[in-house]
């Protein structure tokens, strides 16, 4: 057997999963987004526009999608990364492990029960009852993008955390040492030597819980109570209640097309951030 | 100097010519935990020198380092630098600047940004066009000019050390402190910069404390060398002080290499130390260190002090060649003597030329002049 051939055989079984799982799929969505919808729902082959003409229809999930899951992505980045510096570089190492396993506790639990916990914090009997007996007035938390945002945070922290973490453990200590030996105070060293070497390690997590974010339907389902829905709470609509199967795939190639742009945006401007570091402070 | 002088000049009376310290450890410890890393260090350390830490790992020369960068706080006693209590100043607000063993580069700034880093720190802000001629004044030094936009991976490790003392330099430090920055280089290159941070002290005039496991380098860098053994400082000597008058077998063995006989001491009738061996051997020798007048002891000889010869010597040894190495401008024989056991000899070239050398097997008779054997602690 040749090296080539021995390559071949090596990624056969990925490249077989890949085919089967995710090309064909994609390709029967991308081909009915063309269809039209049968009488009776379903898909009727066609060759028309006309699903994507319909698609400003679906404009407010578009938009909850595109405005709470950068947000989310945002706000999860913001609260994992002191977290995830306090565990990698100020933790005892004995501490460490115990602590990341914590960290990740949740996800021993299905979203879903964990969603419902979050339905009763925020409902009538939760936080809003606590503000009301503390004289604050009536608040409305769940059914809010408000709830989403806290549900979607709270959801995908453990993705965001880790990435983070493991770029500043790897972090070489003697850096910050050096850094703080030549004179700068650890402010200084924390967003000139930490920060930029632990951006890897944001960008991962970033990725990770955006791209997901995108997709998400079970928290805009049970905190937005069908208020705040999100493009996959249209797509669940659409395939399963309403079974117009068309209008669906010409939402979900409309998600895919929003998101390759974003994610390809996003990547080069972190490359771009990664290699011109030096080109704006030379001095 | 007499001692009275010298201990004005300890208390800080700085008149009448006398140079102040660069730096000062007094009566320094520091623990970690149950584990005593430096135990009572006091040295001083004068503007301009080169001084070695030598010692082997775990003898408390690179705390003693990290205590003058401030990476350490002692537990005990005080750090001084220009004169002024440093011990709980960080390590940032302190006119220091340290290579560090793996150099500790920044990987995402460039050669140029790396140098310039301790620079852009400074409050007042120094002027761009300033930076700019320090930096490339540095890489000049370092023999680097040309390599501003490099990234540190595309150097080579020689390199790579080159810019980490441009870091370090650029900043006209009163203290450069150096931790094993040798160690990572091939034999060749580190020969190579030896000479070169030589040639960069003497040029800079900055103070250079060197910490080093390598007896080879820390002799033919330094100043002054201070040994180190277990937290503490064994002695402190010019590199031909400790190698003539080591005060120890520690630092005998450590600083060259030399030939040890176990014995008891003891003062003859005429007031000179001899040190009595198993099998009735006796020898005279010049007691070293703070010997006991009698009990266990040592003897020290360097292998180049012995004479090795053909013939009978008169009060010589009688030993059998055993091995015979060609070192090129010396030759090392191991000879074995019935009481003493073996022994190493250095036989120059010199002697040797037209001749043969001793064989292996063959009968041979070693002495040594007088003042040649020292007698000294065990350890």
């Amino acid at each position: 057997m040749t090296q080539r051939e021995r390559n071949w055989l090596l990624v056969a079984p990925a490249a077989g999963w890949f085919l089967v799982m995710l090309v064909l799929p994609l390709s029967v969505v991308f081909i009915f987004s063309f269809g039209e919808r049968g009488a009776a729902g379903g898909y009727v082959p066609a060759f028309t526009f006309e699903q994507y003409a319909n698609l400003p229809a679906r404009f407010t999930a578009f938009q909850n999608t595109l405005i709470l899951a950068p947000l989310g992505t945002l706000a999860a980045m913001l609260i994992a990364y002191p977290l995830a510096y306090q565990l990698a570089v100020r933790t005892d190492p004995k501490w460490k492990t115990i602590l990341l396993v914590l960290v990740i506790v949740p996800f021993w639990t299905s979203i879903l029960i964990r969603s419902y916990a979050w339905i009763y914090i925020l409902g009538g009997r939760g936080i809003p009852a606590l503000i009301e007996a503390m004289g604050l007035g009536d608040v409305q938390l769940i059914y809010t993008p408000f709830a989403v945002l806290i549900g979607i945070v709270y959801g995908y922290l453990p993705l965001m955390v880790f990435p983070i973490y493991v770029s500043l453990d790897r972090l070489d200590k003697r850096l910050l040492e050096a850094s703080s030996d030549l004179g700068a105070p650890p402010l200084a060293t924390f967003f000139k030597v930490t920060v930029p070497l632990s951006i890897p390690g944001v960008a991962t997590g970033c990725m990770l819980v955006f791209i997901l974010l995108m997709g998400e339907f079970l928290i805009p389902l049970l905190l937005g109570g069908g208020k705040v829905f999100f493009v996959g709470n249209a797509l669940v609509d659409l395939f399963l209640q309403s079974r117009n199967w068309a209008f669906g795939s010409a939402v979900a190639v409309m998600l895919i097309v929003i998101m390759l742009v974003t994610v390809t945006v996003y990547m080069r401007l972190i490359a771009r951030l990664h290699t011109s570091r030096d080109d704006v402070s030379v001095m | 100097m007499d001692s009275q002088a010298s201990q004005a000049e300890y208390d800080g009376d700085f008149g009448s010519g006398a140079i102040r310290p660069v730096a000062e450890l007094r009566g320094v410890s520091k623990s970690f935990g149950e584990v005593l890393a430096a135990q009572d260090l006091t040295l001083r350390i004068e503007a301009g020198e080169f001084l070695s830490f030598l010692g082997p790992s775990g003898c408390g020369k690179t705390t003693a380092l990290r205590m003058l960068a401030g990476f350490e706080t002692p537990t005990s006693g005080e750090v001084l630098i220009d004169g002024e209590r440093v011990n709980d100043l960080a390590p940032y607000r302190r006119p220091v600047n340290m290579v560090f063993q793996s150099y500790a580069l920044f990987p995402h700034l460039s050669v140029a940004d790396n140098v310039s880093y301790g620079l852009r720190q400074r409050r007042p802000r120094i002027e761009r066009r300033t930076i700019q001629d320090k930096v490339t004044r540095a890489l000049e030094t370092v023999r680097l000019t040309g390599f501003e936009k490099r990234r540190i991976w595309e150097m080579s490790g020689g390199q790579q050390q080159r810019v980490a003392l441009a870091r370090a330099i650029v900043n006209e430090p009163k203290l450069l402190l150096l931790d094993e920055p040798l160690a990572a280089l091939d034999r060749k290159l580190r020969k190579e910069m030896q000479i070169e941070l030589q040639d960069l002290q003497r040029q800079l005039g900055i103070t250079f404390v060197l910490v080093t496991h390598d007896q080879e380098e820390a002799l033919s860098l330094s100043d002054r060398i201070c040994v180190m053994r277990a937290g503490r400082i064994v002695q402190i000597g010019t590199p031909q002080d400790l190698y003539d008058n080591p005060q120890s077998r520690y630092v005998a063995d450590f600083v060259g290499v030399s030939n040890f006989f176990d014995g008891a001491v003891f003062i003859d009738a005429g007031g000179r130390a001899r040190l009595r061996l198993a099998g009735g051997l006796e020898f005279e020798g010049r007691a070293v260190g703070d010997l006991a007048a009698e009990g266990e002891a040592c003897l020290s000889i360097r292998p180049e002090q012995i004479r090795l010869s053909r013939e009978p010597l008169e009060g010589g040894l009688e030993v059998v060649v055993q091995n015979r190495i060609f070192l090129g401008e010396h030759t090392e024989y191991l000879v074995r003597h019935a009481v003493l056991g073996p022994v190493i000899a250095l036989a120059p070239r010199q002697s040797e030329i037209g001749a043969s050398g001793f064989v292996q097997g063959e009968r041979a008779w070693i002495d040594w002049p007088d003042g040649a054997a020292l007698i000294m602690r065990r350890i």
